[in-house]
């Protein structure tokens, strides 16, 4: 068999991994801005006051441009399945199109058709109408997300699904196994709410640009207040998921944990340090400068005080017999392929579980065949083969330690701009100000870096131990995939230029002014509201 | 009868959104208790939000009645 020229396969992963991470700085803005916005119409049509109508147009308009964006890259990733992965969609695309085709169906049509009426209909529905359309349009943008992230579980934990050695694909069993997994819940939750806390660090930074420039005061002021709170909530939430998503990867992904945590050896509990700084060496596989913070391991990832956490080397060890198992899969599943005789089927059906094992050993066997390795060769290709296994841990490493770094920061600064606004001392404290203004592209960054620790920590495989990276890409000339990434740089590039040219200008132009708005209220329940606390809060 | 006819029907169909609601907790709650976890706290970051516009009018309007009682 040859194999695809390993450079096509470098530039299919970067030019993917630049689409995945440009496409994904708009999505956790969509995911979390609708919602917002429906937090803010939802002020309004209690209250009845107009800044509120105000201001979830104008939020809802920066909401609108970011959508139309983001759809504008999505629509290009789907296609590169087909273009740059066509191994990977043959052998997983049963499974893996599924969601994708419902996410176009259902929440996208949705999504979009509800934009229209929110964006042209304030005029045309009731308020309670209007409102109900812009929860839709939250609830669909959510939606999009989560059968991406379903599917995207399908790829970190295969589930409801079996290997047909007839059609050399994985076939799809179970729908509801695939929705209902755990690994599909835990993503696309944190991956959701994490997206809140990007729509809240937006509108709070671009609210305080104006109060520091004491503009919109009246707007500024009431969309700090919702989006603090509504951040604070998120980052409490995001955080607490995300340790859910850890625990779930400890049981299913040891190696991704393992290389997230810089951990070599398997960790001896309770004492057990956890890495807050080092430069993990995977060439030499071990780490230099290691800073830990003691008795943190252990109760960080198992939730207890006595259970060790296996390191890499371990891990490697234990492969060790599944590499052996897998290359017997593969030879009984060539076999098969000639002969379709039941012993090989079933020697293969004994080995199943290992098959990825035996892909991995391909590359390390003579002329790429592994049923071309000898006993004596036998232990050299499982030797050689054993760090293969591991993701790129320094890549891991960083880019976990810095999302948790930005998310804890997020919560203490959520938690000093709750306080500053329930006692109306934003304006008298700047600092906070420009921190929230140079803020705005954090929450996107930790994201971004959120989602490297997940598919970087996913590698060597696109199907969790079942299909390797190196075998999931289409047979292109490294010319092809070159001239397709300069396209795609060239094309995004416009495309951020006019993304960033809109919302800068849009924002900075800001609203209506609302200096007409300034007065108390007159609305029934909040004067009840008022006049029931004896004037006094 | 007749003229209560559409508050009867309103009732009903409050009482049938409220049973779907309570059948949708049941079950989503055991087959995907992260996913329940998203309705619920979604709900809650919204109203929680929300909730803080309301008092910041309030704030406001208690404010601005202390400015109208120092003035003259």
């Amino acid at each position: 068999m040859d194999f695809i020229n390993p450079h096509v396969v470098d530039l299919s992963r970067f030019q993917f991994a630049m689409t995945a991470l440009y496409h994904f700085m708009f999505v956790p803005l969509t995911l979390g801005l609708t919602f917002l916005v429906a937090a803010i119409e939802t002020v309004y049509v209690i209250t009845g006051r107009r800044i509120y109508r105000d201001m979830a147009k104008f939020w809802g308009h920066l909401f609108a441009i970011n959508f139309a964006l983001g759809v504008a890259t999505g629509l290009t990733m789907e296609f590169e399945f087909g273009t740059n992965w066509s191994m990977y969609s043959h052998f997983f695309g049963d499974m893996f199109g599924t969601p994708l085709a419902i996410e176009g169906l259902m929440a996208f049509f949705m999504e979009s058709t509800f934009i229209g009426l929110m964006v042209f209909g304030w005029d045309r529905l009731s308020r309670p109408a209007h409102l109900a359309v812009t929860f839709l349009v939250a609830v669909g943008s959510n939606l999009s997300a989560l059968w991406i992230l379903i599917a995207n579980a399908g790829m970190n934990v295969p589930t409801g699904t079996h290997f047909d050695p007839d059609t050399m694909r994985m076939q799809f069993d179970s729908f509801v196994e695939l929705v209902f997994s755990e690994d599909a819940q835990a993503k696309f939750v944190h991956t959701s709410v994490a997206g809140y806390v990007c729509a809240a660090m937006l509108i709070m930074g671009i609210s305080a640009f104006y109060l520091l420039r004491g503009r919109h005061r009246e707007l500024a002021l009431r969309s700090f207040r919702i989006a603090t709170l509504f951040g604070l909530v998120s980052s409490v939430a995001v955080i607490t998921l995300g340790d859910v998503l850890g625990r779930m990867d400890y049981a299913k992904q040891p190696t991704k944990i393992a290389a997230i945590e810089g951990l070599w050896h398997t960790s001896k509990p309770p004492y057990a340090p956890w890495a807050a700084f080092a430069l993990p060496d995977d060439a030499k596989q071990e780490n230099h400068l290691e800073i830990g913070v003691p008795f943190v391991l252990t109760p960080l990832i198992t939730h207890s005080f006595d259970q060790p956490v296996t390191g890499m080397h371990e891990l490697e060890d234990q492969a060790a017999p599944r590499i052996r198992s897998g290359i017997i899969a593969i030879n009984a599943l060539k076999r098969y392929g000639d002969s379709h005789s039941s012993t090989d089927l079933a020697t293969f059906r004994a080995h199943e579980d290992d098959m990825g094992f035996g892909f991995l050993a391909m590359r390390h066997s003579p002329n790429q065949d592994t049923s071309a390795i000898t006993e004596a060769d036998l232990e050299r290709v499982v030797k050689q083969t054993q760090p293969d296994i591991l993701p790129n841990v320094f890549a891991t490493f960083w880019a976990f330690r810095i999302m948790v770094a930005l998310g804890g920061f997020f919560f203490i600064f959520f938690a000093f701009s709750t306080f500053f606004s329930l006692r109306n001392q934003l304006e008298s404290n700047r600092w906070l100000l420009r921190i929230a203004v140079w803020a705005i592209p954090l929450p996107v960054m930790a994201t971004e870096f959120g989602w490297v620790t997940a598919e970087a920590g996913r590698q060597p495989w696109t199907v969790f131990d079942r299909l390797p990276t190196f075998l999931s890409s289409s047979s292109h000339t490294v010319g092809y995939m070159t001239f397709s990434l300069i396209g795609f740089i060239l094309l995004y590039s416009a495309l951020i230029i006019a993304e960033f040219y809109l919302m800068f200008r849009y924002a900075r132009r800001g609203p209506q002014d609302h200096t007409s708005h300034e007065t108390p209220s007159t609305d029934p329940m909040l004067s009840g509201l008022h006049n029931a606390q004896g004037g006094r809060f | 009868m007749f003229a209560q006819f559409p508050s009867l029907l309103k009732l009903a169909g409050l009482g049938a959104a409220l049973v779907i609601a309570l059948l949708f907790a049941v079950f989503v709650g055991d087959q995907g208790p992260w996913y329940f976890a998203w309705v619920v706290g979604t709900v809650m970051i919204v109203l929680i939000s929300a909730t803080g516009a309301v008092l910041f009018e309030a704030q406001n309007n208690q404010d601005h009645d202390q400015n109208k009682e120092t003035q003259p």
